[in-house]
């Protein structure tokens, strides 16, 4: 059962663009605001698009605009405000932490790709640290990110976690799962889901390499490294270089991360393994940058931005970010382009073929259920 | 009088899970468990809580076994109410202190 939070719902989108075309100023800003919240809105960049011209009120291109809340270890979001953009540097942390990272991040989609924060529209970029009580976890609501203190109230040999503002990608993760909300909005749930959590692993590394000026050759493709303390065997919590084996340790297992179709895992867990499968376009991404060699950001980082914003849908599977993507860099740098070429050769290296027919991952999880294996899944 | 309580999702997708007997606990455990039950009217809660996709969340499975009752909720970091909150909280820090290497 599904129940719908947006109490804005009620007033259809088309209806609120006529206020924005032809209302009072006072309503046009009520109607756009409302617009931009409304879950509504979420992958109609289309109407976005055409609404831009109208928009006033919210920041200047290119100016950032930040605020971190404190849970003081509770639950209620988003807590209070004790960092606000251009405010003194705090004594906590993790506050100056969700301050620097947000910003960071922010700089990468606005220097690089022209991007004005996570809707394109200068919408404030809002975090909430220390939620919760020994809350090993990160996430993305819907309208900000949330950050745990990790295992800080235990005793140091007791701790798995440090607090999860310590890694910049995972701070690059969850802002983007913002920005692929207000874009192809993909479905969190199977494949679609599993290229969400891909997309997301994708610019967080890229935000940590543009904040290290890495090449791609000198990058460690780890997704949150400093995440645990040294009471666990791991670098991080996944590797887009070799999913699979970014820990392995006796409390928390092993990276269950496969890096080849071949190696798809079926289950119902986790809305489908959104955090398992997306080792595979994770790869796919980390061969074409290693293949086109520089800045990751610079080209691939630009096919996967390009397609993201222009070409993935909401149930846009593994095949189709293939074919989207060697599109993208068709029109980019030109058909049978060395940068064309290396999206091929990312897909090839995980089993996935230009215009080729991979598996969408749908069948296969309701037969894995009952403990049958598909092999011809088209 | 037993509870399971299941953890999954989160940014690394990982399942933890907890069993408990009440008769087996220590007595001052116990009690606290009991009375956060009570507190959060576990057995009027509605059995599906989570309605709402929250990008790298937690999804929380609680079922509770009496003598003669058996229900189960299924809810999230965003979508728990209250008086069921302190409940999670207490769960997942004694899973989280019955963390040991697997066999």
């Amino acid at each position: 059962m599904h129940t719908h939070h947006s109490k804005l719902c009620i007033t259809p989108p088309h209806m609120l663009q006529e206020i924005v075309r032809n209302g009072s100023a006072t309503q046009r800003d009520l109607a756009l605001r409302t617009l931009i919240t409304s879950e509504q809105m979420r992958g109609q960049r289309r109407i976005m698009k055409s609404m831009s011209a109208f928009i006033t009120t919210i920041a200047p291109a290119g100016t950032k605009d930040r605020a971190i809340y404190d849970a003081k270890n509770g639950s209620t979001l988003p807590g209070t405000l004790v960092r606000s953009e251009g405010d003194l540097v705090s004594s906590d942390l993790a506050v100056n932490e969700a301050y620097d990272g947000s910003g960071v991040t922010y700089d990468l989609y606005f220097d690089i790709y022209g991007r004005n924060s996570i809707n394109n529209n200068g919408l404030k970029l809002e975090s909430t640290v220390h939620y919760q009580k020994g809350y090993d976890n990160a996430f993305w609501d819907g309208k900000q990110m949330v950050y745990g203190d990790g295992d800080e109230d235990l005793p140091p040999a007791e701790r798995l976690f440090n607090r999860f503002t310590i890694a910049l990608d995972v701070i690059g993760h969850e802002l983007t799962h913002g920005v692929t909300q207000y874009e192809a909005n993909l479905a969190y749930w199977d494949q679609s889901g599993a290229l969400n959590e891909s997309l997301s692993d994708v610019f967080g590394s890229l935000v940590k390499q543009y904040q290290r000026k890495q090449s791609a050759n000198q990058a460690d493709w780890i997704i949150g490294e400093g995440l645990f303390t040294p009471n666990i065997n791991g670098i991080g919590i996944r590797s887009m270089k070799a999913p699979g084996t970014a820990y392995d340790d006796p409390i928390l297992g092993k990276d269950p991360q496969p890096g080849h179709m071949r190696d798809y895992v079926r289950t119902v867990e986790d809305n489908g393994g959104v955090h398992i499968n997306s080792g595979i376009p994770n790869h796919a991404f980390y061969v074409t940058a290693l293949e086109l060699g520089g800045y990751a950001w610079e080209k691939a980082g630009r096919i996967w931005y390009k397609a993201l914003t222009d070409k993935f849908q909401e149930r846009s599977t593994f095949q189709h970010a293939c074919d989207l993507t060697y599109e993208t860099a068709g029109e980019l740098y030109g058909a049978n382009s060395l940068e064309q070429q290396a999206v091929k050769k990312g897909w090839d290296a995980v089993g996935i073929t230009v215009g080729g027919d991979a598996p969408t991952g749908c069948l296969s999880t309701i037969l894995g259920i009952f403990g049958i294996k598909a092999t011809a899944e088209k | 009088m037993r509870i399971y309580f299941e953890r999954s999702g989160g940014i690394m997708g990982l399942k933890s899970s907890l069993t408990l007997d009440l008769d087996e606990l220590p007595p001052a455990q116990a009690g606290t468990l009991r009375l956060l039950l009570d507190e959060s009217h576990f057995f009027t809660l509605k059995e599906d809580l989570s309605t709402r996709s929250v990008h790298d969340g937690f999804q929380y499975i609680v079922t509770v076994e009496t003598e003669t009752d058996t229900h189960t909720v299924h809810t999230s970091d965003t979508t728990a109410p209250d008086e069921l909150r302190p409940l999670l909280q207490e769960l997942h820090q004694i899973a989280r202190s019955q963390r040991k290497p697997k066999v």
